[in-house]
């Protein structure tokens, strides 16, 4: 099984609880600059995601979400 | 950005997109308590249009601005009561308050009292930040013992399960942010009862909190509340105090049949 994190990069704020939360420590705050002025967080590796679900249940302004990729996906 | 549009939240039909980002701080507990309540509201068997809810004023006011479902926003106090009253004209919808300091103890308390023994069926979500926010450092009935108070007034911190008890409230519960799991779960309980049901929900205000310099930032600020609390189930709401060296106490206290 894999999964992939989806982030809307203008909806962030910065927080970091994300980046807190996450068990398998696939986030990461990046350099770049939305509009708002805040750092947004990043995927750096993307691979150890285990679709477990916390960033998308405590995200405060819905900007992160998971979903999962099927095999038939990836093999083509 | 052209990606960006195109993605959508599975939130997002819950909610008015244009108004998110939330005018709340970075990392404010009202959001993952919103999130939460979609989330609770999506997996109970609800349709949106059964659900109503209403806010009133300060910080938590601003959540039925974000929420697609009927809702309005009564901003001089008497929440419960115009609750109550919604209720009593739509008896098959279920009606959701969310509440603060300002609205549940300071000017809506003799509500709480008459509606609680009466048991009219709404479910009451109460955000404690234990600061009134809008006068910064005065002292309210939820302030932690010798903490946060500009004329050195030393009160006992009200205790707001053993209140919801002794009104006879059919569900109560109490639980942080960062344990949103628990939360759900106890929003889904409460959303199939038919009485009077409270869920206390404490939360860190990040603004005027007066020791936030000494403990950090948003995520650590959560991070610390969750460490000095501690689930126990069941135990008697007399014992529920926010003590300074006591652990905080979460749990369902209270499940009526």
């Amino acid at each position: 099984m894999k999964a992939e994190v989806h982030i809307i990069k203008e909806r962030c704020k910065g927080c970091g609880i994300c980046i807190e939360i996450c068990q398998a420590s696939v986030l990461e705050i990046s350099e770049e600059l939305n509009t708002n002025g805040y750092h947004p967080p990043v995927a750096k590796n993307p691979e150890a995601c285990i679709n477990c679900g916390m960033c998308e249940m405590f995200c405060p302004d819905f900007a992160i979400w998971v979903t999962v990729v099927k095999e038939a996906d990836v093999n083509v | 950005m052209l990606e960006n549009i195109e993605k959508s939240h599975p939130a997002d039909c819950f909610l008015y997109t244009d108004s998110v980002p939330s005018v709340w701080c970075p990392g404010c507990g009202i959001g993952t308590v919103i999130n939460t309540f979609i989330q609770a509201v999506e997996k109970s068997s609800f349709s949106s249009d059964k659900v109503c809810v209403v806010s009133g004023m300060g910080c938590t006011g601003k959540v039925a601005e974000y929420l697609k479902f009927n809702s309005f926003n009564k901003i001089d106090g008497n929440l419960i009561e115009y609750a109550a009253k919604l209720k009593l004209q739509n008896s098959d919808r279920k009606i959701v308050v969310f509440s603060n300091n300002a609205d549940f103890l300071i000017s809506g308390a003799k509500d709480l009292v008459e509606i609680g023994e009466k048991g009219i069926e709404l479910l009451v979500i109460h955000v404690n930040n234990i600061i009134y926010t809008i006068t910064e450092y005065k002292a309210i009935p939820t302030t932690p013992f010798m903490r946060a108070s500009a004329d050195k007034n030393f009160e006992l911190p009200f205790n707001i399960p053993h209140l919801a008890k002794e009104c006879g409230a059919t569900y109560v519960a109490r639980w942080t942010p960062l344990r949103a799991g628990w939360l759900m779960y106890s929003m889904i309980d409460s959303l199939s009862k038919r009485g009077f049901s409270v869920i206390e929900v404490i939360s860190p205000c990040l603004m005027y909190y007066p020791d936030s310099k000494r403990i950090g930032d948003a995520a650590e600020l959560m991070k610390f509340y969750d460490d000095n609390s501690v689930i126990k189930h069941g135990e008697l709401t007399e014992d529920l105090d926010i003590r300074v060296h006591n652990r905080i106490i979460l749990g369902k206290f209270v499940d009526k049949k």
